[in-house]
């Protein structure tokens, strides 16, 4: 009696989503998993091992744990003339604003009986769309509350860079304060051509429309991985943490336990992108629905992630007036073009 | 900030060193990005306006340890300044010395010298390419420049002994002789890197992103080249004709036929292409050496008569090995003095030895091709962006030990 | 003289596509076939070429004491010590550049070159060899638990390096 009691909290969706999965438990393995990843794909095209001897029959995966370990007891060494408080905050506002996007991503839907998720089709009931969706905050206006939530990342990143009172911190931010401008224009109008195509802010409606975003709008998609690619410091825009120019970026000051979270926070707030990719382009959840939908939302959102962390073994890094320009001249116009496209091919889609 | 603002700010515990417009920043040897050296770096904003090489940093004293040792001494100790091109600094010195000694040296010595000058030719290339990707970001660059350079340094190791510091050219010849094992080594390497060279231009050379950092980077006009004094692959790249295997050829380069790439335009990416080619080339000749290498002794004729029979018959007849007749451990050369010059992999490198009849030098001067272009990069880095600093700093292939001596 | 050349310019925006797709692909293409050319020392030891200059080692009983090999050490690391009158040669390897001078110099073959190159010791007193010490063999592997295989490398045409076993 009492077991069926704790499964109705322990299943919540508001505390299942944002802590357990694909909230923070789940995020901090996939993170580790992400780097082992970036770590083996590039040493596989580089001609060694990558990680290899820390477990060998794994592939060398308890690296990753053993480096966790390690920055979790590193000195944290704060510089005598910053502002102690904000020092310490900011990779923690960084790190905990990239993980609020993912309560607002519906991952999957609820059927009204035969899953574990069904005694919630009454409470995430979405009359707008029709469906109970399995999503943490239940609101009709899911893809603009994501894009917003994402984009309040980079000031936190410039916040970082100011109170690091570090010339080379500086250069970064303000390198930072351009591209954000740049790609939250872009990330912003892709949607909008999205939204306008099939007619509804709600991720919800786009997903059971029928039809992948990826194939309605292929401009979108296209636009939306290269704004993706310069929010999160890919590469090859990896301007902000430009390693052989400015050391390490806004982080340079930063040890142990706050520099694994400034480091994990750029990943995560990838991995919130590419939720959303998986959602709107790739069709989401469709056609499982409950547990094995959310799962299913997941393993999309990782091989997107995963394709945009290989870009490291391929590309080098854009200097930034070169990433601006060919933003703005390039993809700039593409983005508007795929708004075009989709008020064109929108009438089709009902 | 306005002095409103800063009034409001101190006191509160926000106060904040404000970096003007105008500042200096300090890329030290703690850098990732600046090798062994200080580059203080004038920025306005994101322009470079000046760019002062604080070099020395990695001095060690060559020319004035070269004062106090015999001739046989210095071989080791001026091949360590750039130690990755180790058979050119040596065979410049050799040269010098040989020169003041009146030794001359067989055909088939020339040859082999000619070979290990190629062989780490191409090794000194490939070490420049992936410090270049490295600069850019691109790490695959990096790995693929130091994993490829593997087949050239055990070609090395099998012909010389050591695998960088190689002591393989000695007054009068070579120590050690080709044999089959080598020679079919060479060929897979060639092979080898022929098939990679292809791979390295899709992923590299074409790569959008690194034309785009390299392309109208870091131009040198042809003019400013001949003034500034620039030297190799960065003269050749600015449209100037000079290479010193053709101008002044020694060793076997007279007798081989190659091309020396020459491009118009002068910037980053013309120098990058310059090497690429010079790899080509210096596969071509070591073809041709293979094919071509006349039969003989390795050392002249003036040594190779000192060496006692029984010795000889044990090492040259049975391993093709050179031993030092007791004439090496402290000869002392007739007064006089030489110049040499050589066609390192980074330039053109000058030796100037001084004999005053002592068994020790009474003077070395040596001048490499990274001290030539100390001031070239300092008149390139002003008016770059700040990102490019680094660019030019790897397209120009410039070393910092070699430079420091 | 030859000519000078030029590098195409011009960004044709198709060709900058296909540029990048193809670099895309060339990062695929070892990500699906990886060559690796990593020594996974010490588990795999690699057996050195015949003629490769590692540490020396002297023939107490050949070496007739004339100095040569002290004479012509570049970093002065060889130097002779006198033994019932006779004169041998001690050697600090915190010195020695592994050049091969001294072994290519010695007129009666007694000093050899090992093909030891990774030798380790605890402080710096024990890197000075009297003539005794030096006249040890350095080639045995040390028996211990972890077993080392000795590789060889070998030049392939396709993948580099690689280092096959040696038997």
């Amino acid at each position: 009696m009492w077991l069926s009691s704790i499964a109705y909290y322990f299943f919540y969706p508001s505390f299942f989503i944002p802590v357990i999965f694909p909230g923070l438990i789940f995020i901090l393995i996939a993170l580790l998993f992400t780097i082992w990843a970036e770590r083996k794909f590039a040493a596989k095209v580089q001609m060694r091992f990558g990680p290899f001897y820390a477990s060998k029959r794994l592939g060398g995966f308890l690296q990753l744990v053993a480096d966790m370990i390690k920055f979790a007891f590193s000195e944290i060494i704060v510089p005598r003339e910053v502002n102690k408080t904000l020092f310490i905050l900011g990779p923690i506002l960084i790190t905990g604003f990239s993980l609020v996007p993912i309560s607002v991503i519906p991952i999957s839907s609820i059927p009204q009986t035969g899953s574990i998720l069904s005694p919630y089709y009454g409470v995430f009931h979405d009359t707008y769309s029709s469906l109970s969706l399995f999503s943490a905050v239940l609101t009709p206006y899911s893809l603009a509350l994501a894009i917003a939530l994402t984009s309040v990342v980079s000031v936190l990143v410039i916040l970082t860079a100011w109170v690091t009172n570090n010339r080379f911190a500086m250069i970064s931010g303000i390198r930072e304060g351009y591209l954000s401008v740049s790609y939250d224009a872009l990330i912003t109008i892709s949607i909008i051509g999205i939204a306008l195509e099939f007619h509804s802010l709600d991720i919800s409606k786009i997903v059971t429309a029928g039809i992948p975003g990826i194939i309605a709008n292929p401009l979108a998609a296209i636009v939306f991985l290269i704004g993706m690619l310069m929010g999160s410091s890919r590469f090859p825009f990896d301007i902000t943490e430009a390693d052989s120019e400015l050391v390490t970026g806004p982080y340079t000051e930063y040890s142990g336990l706050l520099f694994v979270m400034t480091m994990a926070g750029s990943y995560i707030l990838n991995f919130a992108y590419s939720l959303i990719f998986a959602d709107v382009f790739l069709g989401g959840w469709t056609p499982l629905t409950g547990f094995p939908g959310a799962l299913l939302t997941v393993v999309k959102a990782m091989i997107v992630l995963l394709l945009s962390v290989f870009m490291r073994s391929v590309y080098g890094r854009y200097r930034i007036d070169q990433a601006l320009r060919g933003s703005w001249k390039y993809v700039f116009p593409a983005a508007l073009a795929s708004v075009i496209l989709g008020l064109v091919v929108g009438p089709w889609i009902r | 900030m306005t002095s409103g603002l800063e009034g409001m700010l101190s006191g509160t515990g926000m106060e904040v060193e404000v970096v003007p417009v105008e500042g200096e920043l300090n890329v030290g040897p703690q850098h990732p990005g600046s090798g062994h050296m200080r580059i203080l770096v004038k920025l306005n904003g994101d322009i470079i306006e000046d760019v002062d090489l604080d070099v020395g940093y990695v001095h060690r004293s060559v020319e004035k340890l070269s004062e106090n040792r015999n001739y046989i001494h210095l071989i080791p100790l001026v091949e360590r300044p750039a130690i990755l091109d180790s058979i050119h600094m040596n065979l410049g010195y050799v040269m010098a010395v040989e020169k003041i000694l009146g030794v001359d040296v067989p055909p088939r010595a020339q040859y082999l010298r000619s070979f290990a000058a190629e062989v780490n030719r191409i090794a000194s290339h490939l070490y420049g390419m992936g410090i270049l990707a490295v600069f850019m970001g691109h790490s695959t660059g990096f790995m693929w420049g130091f994993g490829d350079r593997e087949v050239w340094v055990e070609i090395l190791q099998a012909l010389t002994g050591a695998r960088v510091t190689n002591s393989y050219i000695i007054p009068g010849g070579v120590r050690r002789d080709l044999s089959p094992a080598i020679k079919e080594m060479t060929e897979k390497g060639i092979t080898y890197m022929r098939r990679k060279l292809e791979d390295w231009q899709k992923i590299f050379i074409n790569n959008p992103n690194i034309k785009a950092r390299m392309q109208g980077v870091g131009v040198m006009k042809r003019e400013d080249a001949i003034r500034w004094g620039a030297v190799g692959p960065n003269l050749r790249a600015s449209g100037v004709y000079y290479d010193v295997r053709k101008m002044e050829p020694y060793a076997a380069y007279d007798k081989l036929d190659f091309e020396v790439p020459v491009y118009k335009e002068g910037d980053a990416y013309a120098r990058t292409l310059v090497r690429i080619e010079e790899i080509e080339q210096s596969m071509k000749m070591l073809e041709q050496i293979l094919k071509e290498i006349p039969e003989g002794n390795i050392l002249s004729d003036r040594f190779f008569r000192q060496i006692p029979p029984v010795r000889l018959k044990k090492w040259w007849e049975g391993q093709r090995r050179i031993v030092m007749p007791g004439y090496y451990a402290s000869f002392r050369p007739p007064k006089g003095e030489a110049v040499s010059r050589v066609e390192a992999g980074r330039g053109e490198l000058l030796y100037y030895v001084v004999s005053d009849g002592s068994s020790k030098p009474y003077r070395l001067r040596m001048i490499t091709p990274s001290y030539r272009l100390i001031y070239v990069f300092k008149e390139l880095a002003k008016g770059c962006r700040y990102a490019d600093l680094v660019t030019v700093y790897g397209s120009l292939d410039y070393f910092p030990p070699e430079a420091d001596r | 003289m030859d000519k000078v050349k030029e590098y195409p310019k011009g960004e044709n925006p198709f060709k900058l596509f296909a540029d990048h797709l193809a670099a895309v692909g060339t990062g695929l293409k070892y990500l699906v076939k990886p060559t690796r050319i990593t020594l996974k020392y010490p588990e795999e030891a690699m057996t050195l070429p015949t003629g490769y200059r590692g540490m020396i080692r002297l023939y107490k009983d050949v070496c007739i004491g004339c100095t040569l090999c002290a004479m012509v050490c570049p970093a002065d690391a060889m130097k002779m010590a006198t033994e019932e009158g006779k004169k041998l040669p001690m050697i600090n390897y915190g010195r020695c550049v592994f050049c091969g001078f001294c072994v290519d110099i010695c007129p009666v073959d007694a000093l050899k070159e090992t093909g030891v190159h990774d030798a380790a010791f605890s402080n710096r007193r024990e890197l000075v060899f009297d003539p005794d010490k030096f006249d040890k063999d350095y080639d045995e592997l040390p028996s211990g638990e972890i077993l080392i295989r000795k590789v060889k490398t070998r030049i392939d045409e396709k993948k580099g390096v690689i280092h096959e076993p040696d038997q």
